[in-house]
């Protein structure tokens, strides 16, 4: 048993991945968060209220925790879809009927998105009621405010995608109300001023025509997949290192 | 199917139940612990959490970093087991749902449509929330309460931010999905939905109220004079009040503060206000020009 | 406090694990239902395979066990017995090589033979061109060559059959040697071939993998998973009754003319496709799906989607009937509906109804037609008494000012009039399109109105108009002119009206009374909202109801009836119409909300969905609801491709630039005023409810139709003249003949032509066929008299007696032979008895595959049966 053991632990391969063994000690536990990738994203030691689910909620960490179940899911999807009018549907009923684990990647990347804009909301609600945004976090509540627009962003780009009946209206009412904006929304005031039409404004930039049809559905796509997941990331890469250099979890002051 | 049931299990509307319930009880944990520490703080103690010592992050965090992990995925994993995601027919131009409802989190926003012209709720509200919250921090000066829950020494700042969250943003959505049917009429949610059904409400605008035809020059006038002076009155009242009652308040928040933190807030009081004279005094729009309705 | 309490670590480490290993369950309960839960189809494969297993194993033992009863086996081993001794005597020393040597032989011989064929066409060809330098030259060198070639032909000609002598011996020989061997092989193989090829197919399907199958429709979005399940659907032979194992009914039908890999399953079943989870998903009767699946009779719907013409389509006749119904009720009238554009007024017109009826028979009417009769067509549109007076002043008010009745019920017939009448009426066969007291109307497809109470409905005058012209009142009724006399006429009215009265007629208007005004306008009104102009012409009403699209160019007067806006719902797409577009309105939760129960309901209750819906009730049987709404749900814009669609023959004419057939001249006259085509089919045009008289002039003889049409008798007994559609169920029809028209009596309006003279004159011009021979060929060396005796004997021989009468003699299926020379031209028979179906497809007649001499023998004796005019 021992010299198994020794076998397995005990050559090249296996230093070469794992630096440090198992047992507790201090330099351990300070090398299994500054030696791994992910985990030194924390510092090494913490304060204890950091800890404490009471206090956080834990609401941003499932909020990225939903975020990477959505991209995972998510890249699943993208491998059966076409963003066509002739075939976003049709893939639809494919993933269902013939996809494997067509029915389950599609449910969790529904209701995983459903849960991110719930928590995201959450997760605000427990950083104001902490006073959280105070000095010295002003900046990173303004990121996690743009954020919060980006998480509706994502929900409501996706909302298109499958092409039937609730998404098109759904995105059809939404891009209306783009519509009047004033000056650029050719329903909006003083829209007239600027020979806005349905065919220059607001809503024509977002939907790509005068009505919700391919170019929408393409660009629904594009935002969805690409561009909203690229600001989010790179905006959470920036929330997240400005809760570590603003001090780390938010903590009463002596 | 009784309708109340049919309508908190259509698929879409689970998340809304489950925001419910999780809302709740968030809300009730974090109001709980700020009555709390507000107890402590009142007899002296230290607050939660202003004791605590440094620890190490493995394994404690993260332990309960991967036990929330998989709550989380569990959960979701039994929602996407147990629920399929709803698929309707294929997009057809030509047919419109009735009502045909924006994604459940705009809801707040097409619920206001009832109340205000598109470009107001749609487009200059929706700017204005997000302009405000980013606002917060920059006009909330009160230096305590900073990493901790607490009512008793932010009141102001928690009651007005919980009427904005519960009541403008989390209600409207309940509203909007539950008790909107065809034609955006009110509905229970145990009450049948009836497509033939026409409620014929005689509105009317603020103006003609005191008889005065709100498309003349006269309505224009005395239109903009209550609109104006509803921020006139919204923004100068206060001032008077903390002069003479909290100058060093004042003082402290300087006038480009004040006059931010005011026009904000009256503007939104002004919806739940005009939502007061829609429902109640059916009245349509209070100022009309030739370019916008307000 | 360094590190966490141990209890905490503790606790927290088998919260973990608990988890973890409740999350572990989850994804393998995930997988597990992923590869099976949701993929019911491999179930249904496999169970399909075993039961296929089952049959062919079951196949297999059966042909063994024959095959070794019938002495199959023994056989077997003899044979195999018999080749081992082959064999070994061919092992023998020498036989091998005599065997080559002889087969080296035949090569050579084989060789040569190749040769001097070649040889014989070379020379063949020169013959032939010489010969066309001959033809064209005339000179004699030609031809001597030709003599000489000829020479050469014989020469090779007999060299070949030199070589072919040879050849037999030398196979006989090589035969010998194998001992037959070859040939014994070819039986084994033979006999073991059929056992191996139901191995071969046992082996076949237990190879066969479990997959999705599925048809991809080229063109179209169709992927159809139908046989994913359905395994069996296509096989020719029942492998299991249970579903989803069955095959497809009368598949060589549906699916021998409708490959299934072309088709696929949903362009006639509708359902999803695409589903193959669970059996409501594929069937389509699930949320947000609007095409459930369409079964049995039902699916005869979708042939409307493809064919123009349904009539005599194989597999569609129960739709082909139900199409009869909207045609019956004219649904058109009020309708847009595709197909059935220009088919003229269901009823009549009604501008100068009030010179016809009485005032109080017409109320009692409108208010409610079924309660009058039970086979009235005419719907029920709960008008109360006072609409129903309104509408009826409007209508009076058209040709008079008063409210009017006419009593006869008091007054004494003149019995002398009545009983010619009577004779009249049952030589007109008045009884054969009318009803009265029940009895007669079988030729239902006319809808003639009942007569029973006409008597009290109509007055006198209006009948002897009728009678006497009725194109002057109701252009395009179907209703013949006979050609009686007024005095006949006057006495047919007085027998009708005196006969058929109605004892619950209330006349209170025997003393006439003014219309008053304002009833007028309110009766126009109603008229109006209703519509009654769909159905009925009604002067002054053509112009209604003008497209709003037109109007804003300025029409407002309409005279093509299919410019006419119609007012009810378009209806040419109400079988794929959206739900979320039917109005169910109160009835919501009462009845399913999908598009089939929307369309029976509104057919059994079209005003019960809620208030101020116009459509009147037309008092269907469960029975007709249900037919109706099979045809209903047929007019689909379907997204079928252009390549499925099959264009009726009037469309193809159309689309080719060919006229459809038109009468013409004084014929059409006849035609227009006698109605022959109510009965008659000519050139494609009529109904076929008596003989088609497409090439009437080819076989029928011209002295015996005038004798008929002066004086119809039966020639059939059993066929033919009964008719073949349109029967209400079960009731067997006395002999029906054809009325007596009269014709002869008249000349032609504007000629001086009989009637007669232009109807033979036309039938030997137009209505003939050059397939048929005016006169049969000859035969020389046969005396007639014995070529009539031979052909009687053909007749007793063959059995002819068996189905067609001579005499009294014979069987009542074929027609009655005893006047055939009188009636029918020989060419006819001639050609009949060659084919008998070339003119009637449908035909009973077996086909004998008589010779041309006996086919002439035949005809020239029955030629010769005639009955001798008395």
């Amino acid at each position: 048993m021992n010299s198994l053991y020794d076998k397995v632990k005990k050559n090249l391969i296996w230093k070469s991945v794992f630096r440090r063994d198992y047992r507790d000690t201090a330099r351990n536990r300070a090398m299994a968060i500054f030696g791994n990738v992910f985990l030194h994203l924390h510092p090494v030691r913490v304060r204890e209220s950091a800890v404490k689910l009471r206090y956080t909620w834990g609401m941003g960490g499932i909020t990225f925790l939903a975020f990477i179940i959505l991209t995972i899911t998510g890249v699943v999807l993208m491998f059966y879809y076409h963003p066509t009018v002739d075939l976003a549907y049709l893939d639809m009923k494919d993933l269902e009927f013939q996809a494997p684990y067509g029915v389950i990647s599609r449910n969790l990347h529904r209701w995983a998105a459903h849960f991110m804009v719930i928590v995201v909301m959450i997760h605000m609600f427990r950083v104001f009621m902490t006073g959280s945004y105070k000095a010295p976090r002003q900046f990173n509540w303004g990121i996690g405010v743009i954020l919060l627009v980006l998480t509706f962003l994502l929900s409501f780009t996706g909302y298109l995608l499958p092409w039937d009946q609730l998404g098109f209206w759904a995105i059809t009412v939404g891009t209306n109300m783009g519509a009047a904006t004033p000056l650029i929304g050719y329903q909006g005031p003083f829209s007239e001023f600027l020979h806005i039409t349905p065919y220059n404004d607001i809503r024509f930039a977002l939907l790509g025509g005068a009505q919700v049809g391919g170019n929408a559905l393409l660009r629904s796509y594009i935002w969805h997949c690409i561009a909203i997941p690229l600001i989010s990331v790179i905006l959470m890469f920036v929330h997240f290192w400005r809760v570590r250099k603003d001090g780390g979890i938010s903590r009463p002051q002596h | 199917m009784n309708p109340f049931i049919e309508i908190i299990t259509q698929p879409d509307n689970i998340a809304i139940v489950i925001m419910i319930v999780m809302v709740t009880f968030f809300t009730i944990w974090g109001f709980q612990q700020a009555f709390q520490n507000d107890k402590l703080k009142a007899s002296g103690y230290a607050v939660d959490g202003e004791l605590d010592q440094d620890v190490d992050t493995f394994k404690p965090l993260v332990r309960i970093e991967l036990i929330i992990s998989l709550v989380v995925v569990l959960f979701l994993s039994i929602w996407s087991i147990a629920v399929d995601a709803p698929l309707e027919e294929i997009a057809n131009p030509t047919i419109t749902p009735n009502p045909a409802k924006a994604p459940w989190y705009f809801l707040g926003l097409q619920e206001l449509l009832v109340y205000f012209d598109p470009w107001l709720a749609g487009v200059v509200l929706p700017t204005l929330i997000v302009v405000g919250l980013m606002a917060i921090p920059y006009i909330d000066i009160n230096p305590k309460g900073n990493g901790y829950y607490t009512f008793a020494e932010r009141k102001y700042a928690v009651i007005i931010f919980a009427f904005g969250f519960f009541i403008l943003w989390l209600l409207l959505i309940v509203i909007g999905v539950f008790d909107r049917g065809p034609g955006w009429l009110w509905y229970w949610p145990w009450e049948e939905w009836d497509h033939q059904r026409v409620v014929f409400e005689p509105t009317r605008d603020l103006t003609q109220v005191i008889g005065i035809e709100s498309r003349s020059i006269p309505g224009f006038i005395i239109g903009a004079i209550v609109v104006i002076g509803y921020y006139v009155a919204g923004m100068l009242l206060p001032l008077r009040h903390w002069r003479k009652n909290n100058p060093e308040l004042l003082a402290q928040l300087g006038m480009i503060r004040y006059n931010l933190i005011m026009f904000l807030f009256v503007t939104m009081m002004s919806v739940p206000i005009k939502m007061v004279l829609r429902l109640v005094f059916l009245v349509k729009y209070v100022w009309i020009t030739p370019w916008f309705n307000v | 406090m360094a590190s966490e309490n141990q209890n905490t670590t503790r606790l927290r480490a088998q919260i973990f694990a608990g988890l973890s290993i409740a999350l572990l369950l989850l994804s393998a309960w995930v997988i597990w239902d992923d590869e099976f839960g949701l993929r019911p189809w491999k179930h249904y494969q496999k169970e399909y395979k075993a039961l296929k297993h089952e049959k062919l194993d079951k196949e297999y033992q059966d042909a063994l066990r024959d095959f070794k009863r019938s002495g199959g086996a023994r056989r077997l081993e003899m044979l195999e017995k018999q080749l081992a001794k082959s064999e070994e005597a061919f092992k023998q020393k020498g036989v091998h090589e005599q065997y080559v040597k002889l087969n080296a032989q035949i090569d050579d011989l084989h060789a040569k033979m190749a040769l001097s064929q070649k040889e014989l066409q070379m020379v063949r060809g020169q013959y032939l061109e010489t010969e066309y330098y001959f033809t064209k030259t005339q000179k004699p060198e030609y031809k001597k060559k030709m003599d000489e070639l000829q020479r050469q032909i014989d020469a090779i000609d007999r060299s070949n059959k030199a070589l072919i002598a040879r050849d037999e011996p030398l196979m006989q020989q090589i035969s010998k040697l194998t001992g037959g061997m070859d040939e014994i092989r070819a039986e084994i193989e033979a006999m073991k071939k059929a056992l191996e090829e139901r191995k071969e197919k046992m082996a076949n399907n237990d190879k066969a993998p479990i997959e999705i199958k599925q048809y991809m429709i080229k063109d179209t979005d169709k992927a159809d998973r139908c046989v994913s399940c359905h395994a069996g659907i296509e096989s020719s032979a029942q492998v299991s009754k249970k579903q989803p194992y069955t095959k497809h009914p009368l598949g060589f039908v549906y699916l021998g003319k409708h490959d299934p890999g072309k088709f696929g399953c949903t362009f006639c079943h509708r359902g999803q496709g695409r589903a193959t989870t669970t059996i409501e998903k594929a069937h389509g009767n699930v949320k947000h799906f609007a095409e459930p699946m369409l079964k049995g009779d039902m699916t005869q719907t979708s042939c409307l989607n493809c064919h123009g013409d349904i009539k005599n389509l194989r597999g569609a006749e129960k739709i082909a009937g139900n199409t009869e119904l909207v045609k019956k009720y004219g649904c058109y009238s009020c309708h847009k509906i595709p197909g059935y554009e220009g088919m003229g007024d269901v009823g009549p017109e009604l501008t100068n109804v009030g010179t016809k009826v009485n005032y109080s028979w017409a109320v009692k009417w409108l208010m409610d037609p079924k309660k009058y009769f039970s086979t009235a067509r005419m719907p029920k549109f709960f008008f109360t008494q006072d609409q129903a007076e309104a509408i009826a002043d409007y209508l009076f008010s058209m040709s008079g000012t008063t409210r009017h009745d006419v009593d006869y019920a008091a007054n004494t017939p003149n019995e002398k009039l009545v009983e010619k009448g009577r004779s009249l009426w049952s030589q007109a066969r008045c009884n054969l399109c009318h009803m009265t007291n029940g009895k007669g109307g079988n030729h239902i497809k006319v809808y003639a109105p009942d007569l029973s109470k006409v008597g009290s409905k109509a007055n006198k005058t209006w009948l002897f108009n009728w009678i006497k012209d009725p194109n002057k009142y109701f252009p395009g009724t179907k209703m013949p002119r006979f050609r009686f006399t007024d005095e006949e006429i006057t006495a047919l009215v007085e027998y009708v009206v005196s006969e058929y009265q109605d004892d619950d007629a209330e006349n209170s208007y025997t003393t006439q009374a003014t219309i008053p005004a304002a009833s007028i306008k309110k009766g126009k009104d109603l008229i109006q909202q209703y519509g009654c102009y769909g159905c009925h012409k009604i002067q002054g009403m053509e112009m209604v109801q003008v497209a709003p699209s037109l109007k804003s160019q300025g029409v407002t007067f309409l005279r093509n009836d299919e410019m006419r806006e119609k007012i009810g719902t378009e209806l040419s797409s109400i079988g794929s119409k959206p739900v979320d577009l039917l109005d169910f309105g109160k009835l919501k939760k009462a009845i399913p909300n999908d598009r089939l129960s929307y369309i029976k309901q509104k057919l059994r209750d079209p005003r019960g969905f809620r208030l101020g819906l116009r459509m009147p009730n037309f008092g269907l049987s469960e029975k007709e609801v249900n037919e109706l709404a099979a045809v209903l749900y047929g007019f689909t814009d379907s997204n079928v491709p252009n390549r499925f669609l099959v264009p009726s023959r009037q469309e193809l004419d159309r689309m080719a630039g060919v006229p459809g057939y038109k009468f013409t001249g004084d014929f059409a006259k006849v035609i227009a005023d006698v109605k022959c085509t109510n009965c008659h089919s000519i050139k494609g045009i009529g109904a076929d409810y008596a003989p088609d008289l497409s090439i009437v002039g080819s076989k029928l003889q011209e002295g015996w139709i005038r004798g008929f049409l002066a004086n119809p008798d039966v020639i059939r007994p059993l066929m033919q003249q009964m008719p073949k559609l349109g029967l209400s169920g079960g009731v067997k029809p006395a002999k029906i003949t054809m009325p007596r028209f009269n014709l002869g009596k008249q000349k032609v309006e504007d000629t001086n032509r009989s009637d007669v003279d232009v109807v033979m004159n036309y039938f030997q011009q137009e209505l003939v066929t050059p397939d048929i021979p005016k006169d049969i060929p000859t035969v020389g060396d046969v005396a007639m008299s014995e070529q009539i005796a031979q052909g009687r004997k053909l007749y007793d021989q063959k059995g002819c007696v068996s189905c067609h009468q001579i005499g009294t003699d014979g069987g009542a299926l074929g027609p009655n032979l005893t006047n055939v020379g009188n009636r029918l031209k020989p060419g006819f028979i001639f050609k009949h008895l060659e084919n008998s179906r070339k003119f009637k497809p449908d035909i009973v007649e077996p086909n004998y595959g008589f010779t041309e001499r006996e086919r002439i023998f035949l005809t020239n004796y029955l030629m010769t049966l005639k009955l001798t005019a008395k």
